[in-house]
């Protein structure tokens, strides 16, 4: 049985590479936080219509989420697959300072304290899955 | 740098470079500080020149890291006190005395302080989040 191929931990995957690129991003942000000149990156905010995406077969292959009833969620053509890439920030002026830095040290705890939320979050998720699939497996009875 | 292999790795390896700049800073700020009425021994000469890290973006790991680019003269004018008896004094008695604000160099400080939590934070948080993930092997 290969993990991957289902689409909930597919996605969740997906999810905890994310986080954990975007903690890359904002330790990049925080160790530059002196560097003359820097502005801050972030990623391209989690979309879930990239992810399903990324996840749909190929035509004609059955498996992963397909859209079989017209309200379902459209799926954006062309979703980000792989790696997300790392975009510079616009920032305002009054956050800029004389060297023309412009990383805000508070901004950047924030965003890593929620990137770190949201990764227990998944890793939670991806445990309770887990855990479901052990108990489809176990023996009844025991 | 040794060689890293996880994500959470790099971002270990990005906050460490930042460390290791702001380090080098504190020295730089010490430098200042301990040579803050550090005057000149020949008559007429200049007394120590403030020194200002400055820092540029390094490629740590694959990624974007800090390093410690080099270290400037502040150009700032040498302040001038009346005391005809130090023998680094001028013809006229006016001896010139470093550039160094004490109370400049103290927010520096500060300033290097908080970055290097801020990294030593991120560090945490990025060894959090990978043995958050190895947990999923002891069940």
């Amino acid at each position: 049985m290969d993990l991957s191929q289902i689409p909930l931990f597919a996605m969740l995957r997906g999810r905890l590479g994310y986080l954990s690129q975007r903690q890359q991003v904002i330790a990049e942000n925080v160790a530059n936080a002196d560097t003359p000149g820097f502005l801050p990156k972030d990623l391209r905010p989690f979309s879930f219509a990239a992810q399903v995406e990324s996840l749909r077969a190929p035509e004609g292959v059955s498996g992963g989420p397909q859209m079989t009833h017209p309200n379902h969620m459209t799926l954006a053509v062309g979703g980000s697959a792989g790696r997300a890439k790392a975009k510079t920030q616009t920032v305002r002026d009054s956050e800029t300072r004389l060297d023309g830095n412009a990383v805000v040290l508070e901004e950047e705890m924030m965003k890593m304290t929620d990137a770190r939320m949201s990764y227990d979050a998944a890793i939670g998720f991806y445990q309770k899955s887990l855990g479901l699939l052990r108990m489809a497996a176990r023996a009844p009875g025991k | 740098m040794a060689d890293v292999k996880s994500l959470s790795g790099v971002t270990q390896a990005i906050a460490a470079s930042a460390l290791k700049a702001q380090q080098a800073r504190m020295r730089i700020i010490a430098e200042n500080l301990a040579n803050a009425s550090s005057t000149s021994r020949t008559a007429g000469g200049d007394p120590y020149r403030r020194q200002i890290p400055v820092f540029q973006p390094t490629t740590v790991a694959g990624a974007t890291g800090v390093s410690m680019a080099r270290v400037e003269p502040d150009p700032t004018d040498f302040k001038s006190v009346y005391q005809p008896g130090n023998p680094g004094a001028d013809p006229k008695g006016y001896v010139k005395e470093p550039n160094v604000d004490p109370l400049i160099e103290a927010l520096d400080m500060k300033e290097a302080q908080r970055a290097y939590e801020a990294n030593l934070n991120v560090i945490e948080t990025a060894r959090a989040m990978e043995s958050r993930t190895l947990d999923l092997l002891r069940k």
